[in-house]
């Protein structure tokens, strides 16, 4: 990420002819090739950009930033105030609290997205060290303990198995077996879950929220 | 620049111009004002869709301001009925009625980009035509923006006329209007749906509506209403391939009564819940189950012929398809339980809506 910040005027052409007056503006060109001006307001909107595929042509007093359209983004830099480059690296996934209690509400509504046949017995069901995620039913009648985490490692493997000791000693819900449910499961949590014979389920949050719409696609 | 007019004629101007106001580019939060004569010209723009509306006004100087577009419009709708006058002095818009008086800051004028007028050659149509196929056709145009050329409608040359065709890729709908030539053989554009659901907004305000199609920009004219959308690039997915050439499997319903079932129904369809088609020779049901919430389940009455089938459908895509197709019986075609859906009106050729089924365990 490289951001500029200087005194410039902007003239875009192309759909429409624009002119940025003279000013201090924080020009940003990402790793990806977008250039983008901002000005010290307007919330998070550039006032005027050049995505990528372009080609940037710099000069000690401009910037000139062409595509494959014709358009033309041409900075003239009056004062250059700083120049500076930052190596932000690989980019993390966003994180988002709640997502985990949302999941478990949605699931709740419809556990057949984790199992065909499912049945919600109760969510929340209290064990003497916890309370699991859900208790379910299958077709057979076996009851099945589910414990549902947004990123799906070892430790909550550890803690399904707990739950599923603790409820296996109740004649009432005896046998139960458990399904490790989660956004993504890493690769040790897959192999711990299978090796005690508990089912490791990935779902898809969009698609549980009604985001990713039907499954079937026309293309 | 000053002038005095009717306050509803501003109100109406204002908001129409205003519905293409950027909301997040500061030099784009204004409406172009432009007084020539007594033609007020109210012009708005994101940059991608522009919408100048042209009224007549009680001219006394002419001149060209940029004026805070969702102030001004609240000021003047706030303001009471009856005559209302304006007038910009250096950086100020004065608003006076009545014993109302306001002065605002007018933004900056540079930034506001310069129309060009279209090269192009200027069609005209029926605009209930149009507005009749925007309406079926819009709907199914994708807003995941992610996906730029599903939010695009394709205007395409077919035969003597043209055809709209959107999807979302879970459905589409395609609309032929015969005898109308506004493209060349082979031509065809992608225009924004944002655009088109704006111009059907104000296609009731005359009988035709003039089109110039350009390389990169469409231009409409309804009235003294003119909205300049800019085109989309890239290439619309092969439509013609995604339609299956037979369903064997028809369901002929009473299409007010299937939707009432199917409003009803839809009720215990939450969340991402479809609604299942239970169809028979025996006859059809309409089924939606929600986990702890409750089921629906009602017959309907039709004819059915094909193979015994149960088909389940997003509820809202299937009551928007079945509610812009038009007559009184229509026709749900399957094949099976995985492929798409056609929905038809019987004896009517000119729209089509394909919808993907809902997998289901």
């Amino acid at each position: 990420m490289r951001l500029i910040v200087a005194d410039c005027t902007v003239n875009y052409r192309g759909r429409l002819d624009a002119h940025l007056p003279r000013a201090h503006r924080l020009i940003m060109i990402k790793a990806d090739g977008c250039v983008a001006i901002h000005s010290d307001g307007g919330a998070y909107k550039p006032m005027n950009w050049m995505t990528s595929p372009n080609i940037l042509v710099e000069e000690d007093d401009s910037l000139r930033v062409t595509n494959n359209d014709d358009e033309l983004l041409e900075i003239s830099i009056h004062c250059r105030i700083s120049d500076t480059n930052y190596d932000f690296g690989d980019e993390p996934s966003l994180q988002k609290d709640g997502v985990e209690a949302h999941l478990q509400e949605l699931l709740a509504i419809n556990p057949q997205e984790i199992q065909e046949g499912l049945v919600l017995v109760k969510k929340e069901y209290y064990t003497d060290i916890g309370p699991v995620d859900l208790l379910c039913q299958d077709p057979t009648g076996e009851y099945v303990a589910v414990e549902i985490k947004r990123r799906g490692e070892i430790d909550g493997v550890e803690q399904l198995t707990r739950y599923l000791e603790f409820i296996g000693k109740d004649p009432d819900h005896s046998p139960v077996r458990g399904i490790f449910v989660a956004q993504i499961i890493k690769p040790q949590a897959k192999v711990l879950a299978e090796s005690r014979g508990i089912a490791a389920i990935e779902v898809d949050y969009d698609h549980l929220r009604g985001l990713r719409r039907p499954q079937l696609s026309l293309f | 620049m000053k002038f005095k007019c009717e306050r509803d004629v501003l109100v109406e101007a204002l908001s129409t111009a205003g519905r293409a106001v950027s909301k997040n580019l500061p030099g784009l939060s204004g409406i172009q004002a432009s007084l020539e004569g007594n033609q007020l010209t109210l012009t708005g723009t994101d940059r991608d869709l522009t919408i100048a509306v042209t009224s007549q006004v009680s001219g006394t100087e002419n001149g060209t301001a940029v004026i805070p577009a969702r102030l001004a419009a609240e000021i003047v709708k706030a303001i009471k009925p009856g005559g209302v006058e304006l007038e910009v002095s250096e950086d100020s818009l004065l608003i006076q009625s009545g014993r109302s008086e306001f002065s605002i800051r007018l933004i900056t004028s540079d930034e506001f980009p310069h129309l060009k007028p279209l090269d192009s050659e200027t069609f005209t149509l029926a605009s209930e035509d149009l507005a009749e196929s925007l309406k079926q056709v819009v709907l199914a145009a994708s807003s995941d923006d992610s996906r730029p050329i599903l939010t695009g409608v394709l205007l395409a040359a077919e035969g003597e006329g043209f055809r709209l065709v959107a999807t979302d890729s879970y459905r589409l709908a395609m609309r032929d209007i015969p005898n109308a030539a506004v493209l060349r053989q082979g031509q065809s554009v992608l225009i924004p749906s944002k655009a088109l659901g704006e111009l059907n907004r104000v296609l009731d305000k005359s009988e035709k509506v003039q089109v110039q199609l350009g390389e990169t920009e469409a231009a409409f004219e309804v009235g003294d209403v003119k909205l300049v959308t800019r085109l989309i690039d890239g290439e619309f997915p092969n439509y013609r391939g995604l339609i299956p050439e037979s369903h064997p499997n028809t369901l002929k319903v009473n299409r007010s009564e299937f939707l009432e079932t199917l409003r009803r129904v839809k009720l215990l369809a939450r969340e991402s819940t479809p609604v299942r088609l239970e169809m028979s020779s025996e006859g059809t049901e309409m089924i939606a189950v929600t986990q702890d919430v409750g089921t629906a389940r009602e017959s309907i009455e039709g004819t059915y012929e094909g193979s015994d089938l149960t088909v389940a459908f997003n509820p809202q895509y299937l009551l928007e398809g079945i509610e812009v197709t038009p007559g009184e019986e229509i026709t749900l075609s399957t094949i099976d339980e995985l492929k798409p859906a056609l929905i038809h009106s019987v004896g009517v050729e000119e729209l089509l809506y394909l919808l993907m089924p809902v997998r289901v365990s």
